[in-house]
């Protein structure tokens, strides 16, 4: 079995879970299997990223395609965690887009086992990129949850009581799940950088680049949201400000990815 | 459909639909008088069981008669109990007989003949009315099924459709629209600002959703204290309104105050201490009882009661809009009682019993040697033709159909002729 066709299982099981978790949101007291086909997806995924290390002889996702698929593997990883944590189901169908369009741009991507460049090999190397790509998954999450935040904040407001005004959580909770997901963002974001930059300062001779500067931005963009939040943003403005947060990430992960970091590109 | 000898299934009622209010009170029965009148309507053989449902919005009498024709004797047995005269009685009410009697209970139990449709008590006053009837010893096989299946039908629309599921009274949309701002309000505290009526029926209401924190402000001091008295939670003075605003959660404003009782600067200042966290007013007072510009306070929510009436609105369609598919599952429910019923006269009973016996003799055949079965089933078949003729004689041959149905589940239930 090639990789190709576990990857795609995957993308097709996530699939599944959006179609279940849209039932289940949708019928009264619904309830379905869409946890247990996302796990089974995630399960697969994770036996074609293994499979992928082993042709690179590297971790995986050195390449873009590699770090695509890790990027909706570890979505799906922090999503499942939160639902344990939360018990709220009905982030799903907003969420599960999210996890397919990554895996498949990660099986879309052409996957060349080019030789590993010097530095990216080992243990501290491995950390930095998944945390990294753990980081910025966990603020796609809140990206989610912001949204959502907003689109129920209006609802109150307008007096909507239609079928997302019931099956979404309280805005109370949709808060502090974000605050949770943040926070992991936060955390792993600011090792990957400090372990980054110690990497870099032994591997190679300078330490600033282009990406660097953007990722420490992205920290004090969230940093200050993290603040502000418990100073009384509070809500609305918590949400847009993690809204606007997404916008830099995924500016990191394409432009400056692509045209303004030389050495430090997912090749 | 059924034949004129068999016995028949009849509902006589008077309801918010059919009555006005001043037949309806003569009508409403309690717990004592509908043991009395169902010692009466039995006593007297009109019916051979019968339950009487009484609520404020309906009182319905239930029974299993030898024919049609006895909606008029038990129409003329409650005018006379009840001092009315049987015409007036006659024309207030309406009158059902077999299947369209059961389809009616159905849809009683379902909420679908509630004034708020969809309401849930219904279930429980069935339930209730089927007890009180059980233990006057007035029910037996047929009402005992029915209502039991009845309320099974009821729980199952309600599971199976959104009809019980949109709030309809305002201190619930209320809540429903709060507690989307906070999750569980029973952590919370909740501040009623009046004491009058639509303030108690708030204040009851959070009391009922098991609100741990609940304050009443009142003008009048003592109007508070009296609700506390009734409702639980406490009564706070009026002069603190303003300072409770840093704790309350959910502020509901009720007063007859002809000036704000929350202005905007009160709350801009209570949400310099409440560091983020919402407040949720909702203001049924005419005129306001908090300043409408408070809504542009950040974290701020706001509704008037024209927004709750529009939720109520909305909901009340919703509900409407399931009417069909809990129909279709009480016709389900419905059809599954007939069978059971039709089940329940001779004919087929006769034949279930005659299936029976042949399945035991096949089964004692089996085992014996094969040269010999022709000659024992021979026997097995006469042996079973003669028992059985006095007993199937007598069944076919009883002329009371009260009495032939009692009779028809015994053998039922007997021989075990029900089971799956």
């Amino acid at each position: 079995m090639d990789w190709h066709f576990l990857g795609w299982l995957a993308v097709l099981l996530y699939l599944g879970a959006e179609a279940l978790s849209i039932v289940s949101l949708l019928t009264p007291r619904g309830r379905g299997f869409a946890s247990a086909l996302l796990v089974a997806g995630l399960l697969l995924q994770f036996v074609d990223l293994q499979l992928r290390a082993r042709a690179l002889g590297s971790v995986p996702y050195r390449t873009l395609a590699g770090s695509m698929s890790l990027f909706g593997w570890l979505l799906g990883v922090a999503y499942l965690a939160l639902l344990f944590r939360h018990r709220e189901r009905a982030i799903g169908p907003f969420l599960i887009p999210f996890i397919v369009l990554f895996s498949a741009i990660g099986l879309l991507i052409p996957f060349h086992a080019s030789t590993p460049r010097p530095g990216t090999q080992g243990v501290v190397f491995a950390l930095h990129v998944t945390l990294a790509i753990l980081g910025y998954a966990a603020f796609t999450l809140s990206f989610v949850l912001s949204l959502l935040y907003l689109i129920q904040s209006r609802q109150i407001r307008r007096a909507k009581t239609g079928v997302l005004f019931s099956r979404l959580p309280a805005l109370e909770v949709i808060g502090r799940m974000n605050r949770t997901a943040v926070t992991i963002g936060l955390s792993s974001l600011s090792v990957s950088v400090l372990l980054g930059a110690a990497w870099a300062r032994k591997v190679w001779s300078g330490v600033v680049d282009a990406k660097l500067l953007f990722a420490v931005f992205t920290l004090l963009v969230y940093g200050f949201l993290l603040w502000m939040d418990r100073r009384g943003w509070k809500g609305q403005r918590v949400a847009l400000l993690s809204i606007g947060g997404f916008g830099l990430v995924i500016f990191s992960y394409t432009f400056v990815n692509l045209f303004l970091s030389r050495a430090h590109t997912f090749r | 459909m059924t034949a004129p000898n068999e016995a028949r299934l009849l509902v006589l009622g008077w309801n918010f639909r059919t009555a006005a209010e001043s037949v309806r009170e003569r009508v409403a029965f309690t717990t004592e008088e509908v043991q009395e009148g169902l010692r009466g309507l039995v006593g007297q053989g009109l019916v051979s069981e019968s339950v009487i449902v009484s609520t404020c919005h309906r009182s319905e009498i239930y029974g299993v008669a030898r024919d049609d024709g006895v909606g008029e004797a038990v129409t003329r047995y409650v005018s006379e109990w009840r001092g009315l005269d049987a015409s007036e009685l006659a024309g207030a009410g309406f009158h059902r007989v077999g299947e369209d009697a059961a389809r009616h209970l159905f849809r009683v139990a379902a909420g679908l003949d509630s004034m708020a449709l969809g309401e849930s008590e219904v279930l429980g006053q069935v339930r209730q009315a089927l007890l009180v009837a059980r233990e006057a010893g007035a029910t037996r096989t047929v009402l005992h099924r029915l209502f039991e299946w009845a309320l099974a039908a009821g729980k199952r629309v309600r599971s199976e459709t959104e009809i019980g599921m949109h709030p309809l009274s305002i201190p619930a949309i209320g809540f429903e629209l709060a507690a989307k701002v906070f999750g569980d309000l029973s952590e919370r505290t909740i501040l009623v600002l009046g004491a009058g009526e639509t303030g108690s029926l708030f204040a009851r209401h959070a009391g009922e959703a098991g609100v741990s924190d609940l304050r009443i402000a009142n003008r009048t001091a003592e109007r508070a204290a009296a609700l506390v008295e009734r409702t639980g939670g406490r009564a706070v003075s009026w002069e603190t309104v303003a300072s409770q605003l840093s704790e309350a959660d959910v502020v509901v404003g009720t007063t007859s105050s002809p000036v704000p009782v929350v202005r905007r600067e009160d709350v801009e200042a209570a949400m310099r201490h409440r560091r983020g966290k919402p407040i949720f007013f909702l203001d049924l007072a005419v005129p306001r009882d908090i300043e409408a510009s408070v809504a542009e306070v950040y974290n701020v929510f706001l509704h008037g009661v024209n927004d709750l009436e529009e939720v109520a609105d909305e909901n009340r369609r919703r509900r409407a809009r399931e009417v069909p598919r809990a129909e279709t599952i009480l016709e389900h429910e419905l059809q599954k009682f007939h069978a059971w019923l039709g089940n329940l006269s001779v004919v087929p009973t006769v034949t279930d019993l005659r299936r029976r016996i042949e399945e035991l003799r096949d089964a004692e055949l089996a085992r014996a040697p094969a040269a010999e079965r022709e000659r024992l089933k021979e026997f097995a078949d006469a042996l079973a033709a003669r028992m059985l003729h006095e007993p199937l004689r007598r069944l076919k041959s009883e002329s009371d159909p009260v009495k032939k149905l009692d009779r028809a589940e015994a053998v039922r239930h007997l021989f075990d002729l029900d089971r799956e």
